[in-house]
């Protein structure tokens, strides 16, 4: 995969050089007063996302985080991000951008609330309503608050699956929510009449304009503060921070060009074509280009996205600077992302967009699969890369009312990294600080009874660094329910890196009243459970680091102590049967008991 | 040894020192002592810091202590050897956690590392259902056969959590008689003896912490118990509680949990009790160490509590679910060290030089500078009087330092970059007190108080308090003895929390006492267990609520005479207000559901009342006058501010900044601008100056 690798030397003196002029620029502004301003935006993100998560009215945004807010400079360049979730990093941007290439500067008057959920603009579903409300400093904009939130409901079908954008709900263009002060009554209507929900909606609303204005007031006493000319110099100072962080990081990658291929399983119509994932990373001195042109063209079910340019910042982010904050552009001034309209993360109109959020997450990963032979001691093998959530809907014998759970979010496995094992049973990429439910809690609200959440045995890959263990999770129906999933990464399971073997995929199934389950080759699934019937959710293992057979026997031995891989897979992958002294001595004679016992009671 | 005891003794055991606070009923005074913490026999420490003060326990009639034993055994994982049994089909839950993954872009991210390892983790047949009946019963041959293995591998302490056991602890107290009957000398611990609350993850890892810390925390208190009785203390000892309350010693022996904060916690108690001494009703407590600086709030002359925290922090700590003041932290103390990065960012912390080897000034080894050295080079330190001359700093040093690591790679002066830090500082800290309000709805103006206290707290209130745009900065007496003088003010308190699911309008009022009551009981039985003679009962009743549908629930207080009068249609308008002030809305239209009943039993103690010191006139006497000092401030630069001896200050003094007021353990900084006059009890009242 790799092409070259001339050596490094004289690029990292001059990314070394690059460092000392930004270093001589910056040295006209205060130290002091940069740092105060970088605390300052991160403070200001901060409440704008506290203000939002407390005022918001549905949980999918203050529990799900499926929210971002940000500000933006003049010209729509990142100045700080509160996320949210990671694949968020990007698309507010291009929105606040758009924005500007519609209205201009000119355009744009004091008081105005600038609004669109056009999918072609924010690269989601329709549900991410982007506010914006510029910030004037004497009659000029200086920056941007901005404030993305996923409604619970935006119209189009309930369920079931969508093939055009027309069938996702309600598309609000470029408009003005607000014009010089004054609110668009009809326009606020518009929306309101296009809900299922609108007095949660209208509070949604309001919440977002609320963590805009919260931003509003920071830039404004920021500036009243410090001064307009300390405040700019001081954001540029932080932009050139992040670039030079980032740019030290790129120049310690040798160059090259790097590619990687991967597959989802199909796009819920077709079930039997795989959609290719291709990415072409090249890294030369101290700049990256990803290129997606390679990628699948855009596909009939509803796992488009605008996601290309995000998915390769998510991915330059983890490896250049993970820590780095703000969130700002200056960190990817050094990427360059070749993304063609009309792929499956560059979809055009009218492609269906509503489960965006899927296929960016195995695009991120095979981002690293591809960097791999270069900087194998920094990437991560591939990951279970599905929220593995199931919808279940039925009607609640206690009171005759239709219920809905978004059942699962079960995490799933990690990949193996140099040095390291995979985590177990962790949020898939795009999920960042989103918790699972507590079983008591589902079972006091709907009427399912858990009879397991437990890591799920030899699901991590195998190697000399072993993946990350998948969550298996099976709930039984109480009274009859309804049971569909969007599941990908069943039939490609996540990879190993540098020798080490694939994980387990996700899987989707059932269990009949008889004890006997059912496992489905794919995971899109509708179907219904009568009481006594259980649903099945098993979440993919992270893939494997290295040759399994230079796993150290005493880590093997712990892996078989703790039960996180089977007498079998001990003997199969690592090639280690313990001797009667060691069952003797880590208590395996028991656990091997108890296992056998467990596993035979199902 | 007949004198009639008459003394109440406070000592709170930190990571550094040792405080001893100590209440003389008969003549009303306060006694202190501060001495080094001795790790080896922690009860040196007490004893010295007794000698310290002045006082013999013999004379004492209640002896109350914090102690960081139980935290320290949680996070240096010191603990037991610990195994957990609970219910077929989850004995996962406290490895998978609630699966988040806060630090989003790290590939190298953790989670929690649980206390037990999954081979120590045992499953037993039984389940509950979540309305509490049986769905199936314990089998207890599977409850003595696992007994007996944990025998056989030498387990010092178990923890037990079943499936909704919080509705029905049958299955629970059942295991715990079987593992206790089978496994003599075990510390055994039940989930629902501490948290009787949903949420199996947290209630897993509460019950777990219990009995990974018990032995430990029982063996210290046992011990500290048999020590003061040697030295002929006849009276009761009791226990300080993450709520700032006490308990019984026979209570934290067993719910050691409980005490996880006490430390802080009391600070917090101290500054409830100052404040309405002072008549204040809102203030922000504000304590600065040498590690990290500390928030919590006052609001209508009450502590806030939370029902639960991370210990450990958010990215990868061990939740757990009991009662403890709401206390915000952020990793900012005298001991931040300041670096410039590679690429020429200035930052401080969260990196710290800690107690050894410490600031550079302090001459140890440190040699990155730090918060303290920024401190000296700009003359708000005194170099010669540093904890009451007994430690000489190097000023020499810390200036070196920061010219050559700070201030020559950015370009600046030693003095330009000195203040930089401590402006840098202000402003992180300035987030520990926004995290305990605007996150919680609240909004920072409306607290115009902040006490400051801890070792470095005052010599930052001042840039704090601005910062915040907060008006006023109280300085109590001994801000450095603070945690242990909270102690003397708390009262004996018993939090209880049980989860009942229903819709408000499904639930009757009568229905809602009997459960309060059954609540309460266990509380109401250790009051009285503990043989206090209160002065009163207070009880104070809460419901944790939502609108049917949300997941988020909001603690609502429920007056008393909500039962009396007022019913349902006063509990939902109580919730409506409390949700329109947590998130900004009511819904008054929407139905309300209650998720947990809260009760907390106060048996109310006698207080100290706080000592008057001496009146005196606007201007402050000679013998608290020890000249001036030259020293730099972000208003005006270098000034001569004058410097007072706080222990010679007298009530009604006036003074204006700059200024410095020396004690044993702190420095309390006026800026230019800023005016203090002492009040009646000895704090230092400073008004801040407006910019």
């Amino acid at each position: 995969m790799k092409t070259s690798r001339p050596p490094k030397r004289s690029l990292q003196r001059a990314a070394a050089a690059s460092r000392r002029v930004a270093l001589a620029r910056r040295r006209r502004v205060d130290p002091v007063a940069v740092e105060l301003v970088r605390n300052g935006l991160i403070a200001a993100t901060e409440e704008m996302k506290s203000v939002l998560m407390r005022t918001s009215y549905n949980m999918i945004i203050y529990e799900a985080l499926d929210f971002t807010v940000g500000l933006f400079d003049r010209d729509g360049a990142t100045l700080s991000i509160g996320l949210g979730l990671p694949m968020f990093i990007r698309g507010m941007s291009d929105v606040v951008k758009a924005k500007l290439a519609h209205w201009g500067h000119a355009g744009i008057d004091p008081g105005d609330i600038l609004l669109t959920n056009d999918s072609y603009t924010t690269g989601a579903h329709l549900n991410h309503l982007t506010f914006s409300i510029p910030v004037f400093h004497r009659g000029r904009i200086v920056a941007f608050s901005t404030c993305m939130a996923h409604w619970q409901d935006i119209g189009g079908i309930l369920n079931g699956l969508t093939t055009d954008i027309w069938s996702e709900g309600l598309q609000i263009p470029l408009v003005k929510y607000h014009a010089r002060g004054v609110l668009n009554t009809e326009m606020r209507d518009l929306i309101l009449m296009n809900v299922r929900r609108p007095d949660r909606a209208a509070g949604d609303l309001e919440a977002q304009l609320s963590a805009c204005r919260v931003g509003v007031r920071h830039m404004e006493e920021m500036i009243a503060r410090h001064g307009i000319d300390t405040v700019l110099a001081a954001i540029d100072a932080i932009m050139d921070h992040s670039e030079a962080e980032a740019r030290a990081r790129v120049a310690a990658i040798p160059d090259g060009v790097y590619t990687a291929e991967s597959f989802m399983d199909d796009d819920a119509i077709d079930l039997d074509v795989p959609v290719p994932i291709r990415v072409k990373v090249t890294v030369r001195g101290a700049n990256m280009t990803v290129d997606l042109s390679g990628m699948s063209p855009q596909v009939k079910g509803f796992f488009n996205s605008g996601a290309g340019v995000a998915c390769a910042q998510v991915a330059f982010k983890c490896l250049t600077g993970p820590r780095d904050s703000p969130i700002n552009d200056g960190s990817f001034r050094p990427l360059t992302v070749i993304v063609p309209p009309g792929t499956v993360v560059s979809a055009t109109h009218p492609a269906p967009m509503r489960v965006w959020m899927t296929y960016p997450m195995t695009v991120v990963d095979t981002i690293f699969k591809a960097l791999a032979p270069a900087i194998p001691e920094q990437v991560i093998a591939g990951h279970h890369a599905d929220l593995v959530i199931a919808n279940i809907n039925g009607i609640h014998p206690r009171d005759g009312r239709l219920w809905i759970y978004l059942g699962g979010l079960i995490g799933g496995g990690w990949g193996a990294k140099a040095g390291e094992d995979g985590v177990n049973v962790t949020v898939c990429m795009n999920d960042g600080d989103t918790h699972n439910g507590p079983s008591e809690q589902v079972e006091n609200k709907f009427p399912l009874l858990v009879r397991h959440y437990r890591l799920r045995q030899d699901s991590g890959g195998a190697g000399e660094f072993r993946g990350g263990l998948g969550a298996e999770c099976e709930v039984e129906a109480l009274a009859r329910v309804n049971y569909q999933t969007r599941v990908d990464r069943v039939n490609h399971p996540p990879w190993g890196l540098a020798g080490g073997a694939s994980a387990r995929g996700n899987r989707i199934g059932m269990r009949r009243k008889d004890g006997r389950e059912e496992l489905f080759g794919t995971g899109k699934v509708n179907m219904r459970l009568d009481a006594g019937e259980a649903y099945t959710l098993r979440s993919g293992g992270g893939g494997g680091f290295g040759d399994p057979k230079k796993r150290p026997r005493a880590a093997v031995l712990a892996d078989l102590r703790l039960g996180y891989i089977s007498p079998e897979a001990a003997r199969r992958d690592y090639g280690v049967v313990p001797t009667a002294r060691e069952r003797a001595a880590l208590h395996l004679d028991a656990v091997f008991a108890r296992e056998a016992q467990v596993d035979g009671r199902g | 040894m007949n004198r009639t005891p008459r003394l109440r003794i406070a000592a709170d055991i930190g990571g550094t020192f040792t405080d001893v606070a100590a209440f003389d009923e008969r003549r009303g005074t306060l006694h202190l002592g501060k001495t080094l913490t001795t790790p080896a026999r922690l009860i040196d420490g007490i004893l010295e810091g007794m000698r310290k003060a002045g006082v013999a326990l013999e004379e004492a009639k209640l002896f109350l202590h914090g102690s960081t034993i139980a935290i320290n055994t949680m996070l240096e994982r010191t603990g037991a050897k610990t195994a957990l049994v609970t219910t077929r089909g989850f004995r996962d839950i406290y490895e998978i956690g609630r699966i988040n993954r806060p630090d989003s872009f790290n590939l190298r991210h953790r989670k929690h590392a649980p206390l037990v390892e999954r081979d120590l983790r045992f499953e037993v047949g039984e389940r509950m259902r979540a309305d509490g009946t049986v769905h199936r019963a314990l089998d207890l041959a599977e409850v003595e056969a696992i007994a007996d293995e944990l025998a056989a591998r030498g387990i010092e302490a178990v923890a037990v959590l079943f499936l909704h056991a919080y509705r029905n602890p049958a299955h629970e107290r059942a295991a715990k008689a079987c593992l206790e009957r089978r496994l003599p000398g075990v510390f055994v611990t039940i989930s629902s003896d501490l948290s009787q609350e949903y949420r199996e993850y947290e209630r897993t890892s509460t019950a777990v912490a219990n009995a990974y810390i018990g032995p430990r925390v029982d063996r210290y208190l046992g011990e500290i118990e048999s020590e003061i009785a040697r030295a002929n203390f006849g009276g009761r000892f009791l226990v300080v509680q993450s709520t700032g309350g006490l308990y019984a010693l026979a209570e934290a022996r067993r719910d050691c949990v409980r005490m996880m904060e006490s430390g802080p916690a009391a600070g917090v108690i101290g500054t409830q009790a100052l404040c309405r001494a002072l008549g204040i009703a809102d203030a922000i407590a504000f304590d600065m160490g040498g590690t990290t600086a500390k928030a919590g709030v006052v609001r209508g002359g009450a502590a806030l509590v939370t029902g639960s925290t991370m210990i450990g922090g958010y990215l990868t700590g061990l939740p757990l679910l009991t009662p403890m003041i709401d206390i915000h932290e952020v990793g900012t103390g005298g001991g931040s060290i300041a670096t410039v990065s590679a690429s020429g960012a200035l930052r401080v912390g969260p990196q710290s030089a800690g107690a050894a080897p410490g600031p550079v000034c302090y001459g140890l080894g440190g040699s990155e500078p730090t918060v303290t050295d920024a401190n000296l080079v700009l003359g708000r330190l005194d170099a010669r009087h540093f904890l009451g001359g007994e430690m000489a700093l190097d000023a020499k040093a810390a200036a070196a330092a920061i010219r050559r690591r700070i201030a020559a790679p950015l370009g600046l002066s030693a003095t330009q970059a000195a203040l930089g830090i401590l402006r840098i500082a202000a402003a992180a800290m300035s987030h520990a007190v926004k995290g305990v309000t605007t996150d919680r709805g609240l909004d920072p103006g409306a607290f115009p108080v902040l006490v400051a206290y801890g070792g470095a707290g005052p010599l930052h209130a001042s840039m704090v308090a601005r910062e915040l745009s907060m008006p006023r900065v109280v300085v109590p007496r001994a801000p450095g003895h603070f945690s242990a003088f909270g102690m003397l003010l708390a009262d004996f308190r018993r939090d209880l929390v049980r989860s009942h699911f229903t819709t408000l309008e499904a639930v009757g009022l009568d229905t809602l006492a009997a459960w309060f009551a059954e609540l309460e009981a266990p509380g109401q039985a250790a009051l009285a267990a503990a043989d206090l003679r209160a002065r009163g009962v207070t009880v104070q009743r809460s419901l944790d609520m939502r609108y049917v549908g949300q997941e988020h629930a909001v603690t609502v207080e429920l007056p008393a005479t909500v039962f009396a009068r007022g019913g349902k249609a006063a509990i939902k308008r109580a919730f409506d207000a409390a949700h329109e002030e947590r998130y900004g809305r009511g819904s008054p239209g929407e139905p309300a559901e209650i998720v947990s009943i809260r009760s907390a039993v106060i048996g109310r103690m006698k207080h100290p009342t706080l000592e008057r010191i001496a009146r005196g006139g606007a201007r402050p006497p000679d013998a608290a006058r020890a000249g001036t000092r030259r020293a730099y401030f972000e208003a005006g630069g270098w000034a001569a501010a004058a410097v007072y001896r706080r222990e010679a200050l007298e009530a009604g003094n006036r003074i204006a900044g700059p200024a410095l007021i020396e004690e044993h353990a702190t420095t309390t900084v006026l800026q230019p601008g800023d005016r203090l006059v002492v009040e009646p009890f000895g704090s230092l009242d400073i008004t801040i100056g407006r910019p």
